[in-house]
């Protein structure tokens, strides 16, 4: 059933290899930096201020409601224009790859839903750990990184874990802005052997089996946090999940 | 083995066996029970008290032995099971009332989906039960609008309204408040006079004296000691029994 | 160039391709949400059976069409399915012979996929003794499923079906890469047509705002009327709602806001 030959086929699959490589480049470091502005940007809303949380209604209302596949071409057609706008002349000169532009969309888009699991998380913690940390004159940076964070984090966990692999699956989008990743290379050697179903099937195993080893690890990292901490009661139903 | 069914009997329970993996929660239960009787069951918790009621009407299946209710013995046949819940009535310890349908909708929707019965109908049973466990004034009012008491009279007349011939009561008041006990039992009370057939988990022992025709104590999945409730409460035979009862009365 | 980098004079002559653009998304959304749950339900009941044999064949199901991104499975569905002759010529020309069928098809089985895990989710959180007390009162298992069951999973899992529904519709802006013109393929060609990166592109993505808003609102509606008397206390009911949405794998959406205090967490 297979009409090409074995070296084409090798051809072909190393060029997957290859376009796959550059699909967990840009999933992993979109996740790394939303979660890291997520984190952060989770913490600032906190603040009571108006126009904090105005910004932050604006933002979040904004990327939660359109595609994210609008996003990342708002960003590669007219990054380079935002750029020389803010930069002047110097910002002109850089054009922006079909690589920059699908991280720096991951990154704004999902930094609003990991800001939000993070909100949720700091406020479902008791308020006797702040005051706690409070009470004994803990130095804030310290209260937030040793006793408010972890905290939140484990809180979360069930949350990231769902953006995680959410995420994953929006990543091919970045191969409509022309991205030569595991997607557009699947399409490419789809087309030229006439066998669809071999690569399209395979590219998609590859989504499901990466995103399942991971699951599988993110549920043991949260045995390992939940380790003598039984506190939360209404936490995720275990095993739920496909 | 074709006994023509006793119309006097009730329940007639023989050699009930259950078991939940290695454990045996009922280990060779015998009890008759006679039409109108009224019984109550206690024990120590996990004697399998509620779960020998609750085998009655199937909601538990059993291992082995003979249970026949109303006359028709439940085998695995889910026609059979059906047959039998028509005509015997259940009150939990959590009420399990509908969350999403008033009082009177609750009351209304075994008879409707069950006996085809119309909506005005329904709706004149259930309000004819209603005022019989005194809720009439709360018939439009969701369960979470009502106090614990009156949402567990709620499931009394949604059982009464299949018009049971049998009704069982698994701990009806442990799940309440001291202060809304009282007013569940006064309606259990209406209810035994009436002449309806009952089985009771129950350790309200004082209800247990005015009600019951016979109190049965089990202890590890078998009935210990039975008998009417004066002598079981005064003059108990078995050593579990006064241990029990000494426990509870203290 | 002016402050603003959006021009009026384009975004005003641009409407009416966008609307129509809109109107191709909105109908590309609207129907795989109709076969998708229609077709949720059997293979919902066929993964919670006890039965191996017709288990496994709807967890395989979801774990695939679930998994996989929608953008592979709209591939799959045209350059697979619809490439083969005997499928375009047969009886499913319908499906497999026009690009619209292909889109529909592919996303339908996506949906599906994620709204069995929603409704295995909002099933499962019904309260036990609440469906026991039904049977006691020997309701048909038929019966209890309808008028006892669904009722409350519709409740308890409204949430997750909004996040799911919200993020199936701008899942649905990739169509135009088998040849659909909806909204984002009309913005682009109009980006093409005048080079103006921000014009096309920001009223595209305001109306796909504006069309996620209105389901938004249209779910809190139906929410607050299933609530209308707060038939489920709740406190409960959020719990509930929270675990359904995080076991059924859902990105959150911004909880409707409280006046005051922390919110809680959606997941």
């Amino acid at each position: 059933m297979m009409h090409l030959s074995l070296p084409e086929f090798a051809d072909y699959l190393r060029q997957l290899g290859q376009g796959a490589l550059i699909t967990l480049e840009l999933f992993l470091a979109s996740f790394a930096l939303a979660f890291l502005f997520g984190v952060l940007v989770g913490i600032l809303t906190l603040s009571p201020n108006r126009l904090v949380q105005g910004l932050w209604r604006v933002y979040a209302s904004i990327f939660m409601g359109v595609p994210s596949l609008l996003v990342i071409f708002l960003i590669f057609y007219g990054g380079s224009a935002m750029l020389a706008a803010v930069f002047g002349a110097a910002g002109a000169g850089i054009d922006i790859s079909p690589f920059g532009a699908g991280v720096a969309a991951l990154t704004i888009v999902y930094t609003a839903y990991i800001a939000e699991l993070v909100r949720g998380a700091i406020g479902n913690l008791p308020k006797g750990q702040f005051e706690g940390a409070r009470a004994l004159a803990i130095p804030p940076l310290v209260m937030w990184l040793k006793v408010i964070l972890p905290q939140a984090l484990r809180l979360a966990l069930p949350g990231l874990v769902n953006v995680w692999s959410f995420m994953l699956k929006e990543t091919p989008l970045v191969s409509l802005a022309g991205l030569q990743d595991l997607v557009a290379s699947a399409k490419v050697a789809a087309g030229a052997t006439k066998e669809p179903f071999v690569f399209f099937i395979a590219t998609a195993l590859f989504f499901i089996v990466f995103s399942a080893i991971t699951l599988k690890l993110a549920d043991r990292l949260e045995i390992r946090l939940e380790r003598g901490l039984r506190r939360t009661p209404q936490r995720r139903d275990a095993g739920v999940r496909a | 083995m074709t006994a023509v069914p006793d119309p006097g009997i009730a329940v007639s329970v023989t050699g009930l066996v259950k078991r939940y993996g290695d454990h045996a929660a009922l280990c060779g239960v015998d009890l008759e029970v006679r039409r109108g009787e009224k019984i109550v069951i206690c024990g120590p918790s996990g004697s399998g008290k509620s779960t020998f009621i609750r085998c009655l009407n199937a909601l538990e299946r059993h291992d082995a032995g003979r249970i026949v209710v109303n006359g028709i013995e439940l085998t695995g046949d889910e026609g059979t099971v059906q047959d039998v819940r028509q005509e015997v009535g259940m009150v939990f310890q959590h009420f399990n009332l509908f969350p999403h349908l008033t009082a009177l909708e609750n009351c209304m929707l075994a008879p409707r989906l069950n006996r085809g019965l119309g909506k005005a109908q329904a709706q004149a049973l259930a309000m004819k039960h209603l005022e019989r466990v005194h809720l009439a004034d709360h018939a439009g009012k969701y369960p979470s609008r009502l106090s614990g008491g009156q949402q567990q009279r709620v499931a009394i007349a949604r059982a009464l309204c299949m018009e049971p011939r049998i009704l069982l009561f698994d701990e009806p008041t442990s799940a309440l408040d001291p202060e809304m006990v009282k007013e569940v039992l006064a309606v259990m009370e209406e209810l035994a006079a009436s002449g309806v057939t009952m089985l009771c988990v129950t350790h309200e022992m004082g209800f247990a004296r005015r009600v019951a025709d016979r109190c049965v104590f089990m202890d590890r999945g078998a009935i210990v000691e039975s008998g009417e409730a004066a002598r079981f409460f005064d003059a108990p035979a078995s050593e579990r029994l006064r241990g029990f009862l000494a426990q509870i009365l203290h | 160039m002016n402050a603003l980098p959006v021009d009026l004079a384009l975004a005003w002559d641009s409407l009416p391709a966008l609307l129509r653009g809109l109107q191709v998304t909105v109908l590309i959304t609207a129907l795989p949400l109709v076969f998708g749950l229609a077709l949720a339900f059997p293979l919902c009941f066929a993964r919670m059976s006890p039965r191996r044999w017709l288990a496994l064949p709807a967890e395989l199901f979801v774990v695939f069409f679930r998994g996989a991104p929608v953008l592979i499975l709209l591939y799959l569905v045209y350059y697979g399915f619809g490439q083969i002759k005997a499928l375009r010529e047969g009886p499913l020309w319908v499906l497999f012979g026009s690009a619209f069928g292909c889109a529909i098809l592919a996303f339908s089985l996506n949906h599906a996929a994620y709204m069995v895990e929603v409704l295995r989710g909002s099933l499962n959180a019904v309260p036990h003794g609440i469906v026991e007390a039904s049977e006691a009162l020997g309701i048909s298992r038929r019966n209890v499923f309808i008028w006892v069951k669904m009722p409350l999973a519709i409740r308890y899992g409204l949430k997750a079906y909004q996040n799911e529904v919200v993020s199936f519709t701008k899942g649905t802006a990739i169509v135009s890469v088998v040849t659909i013109t909806d909204l984002t393929a009309v913005a682009n060609s109009i980006f093409e047509q005048t080079y103006d990166p921000f014009t096309p592109i920001l009223c595209a993505a305001a109306l796909y705002w504006a069309f996620v808003n209105v389901l938004r609102i249209g779910f809190d509606l139906w929410g607050r009327w299933l609530d209308r008397h707060n038939a489920v206390p709740p406190q409960e009911q959020a719990q509930q709602r929270a675990a359904v949405a995080a076991s059924a794998g859902e990105i959150p959406v911004p909880a409707p806001r409280r006046r005051s205090g922390f919110r809680r967490p959606v997941l």
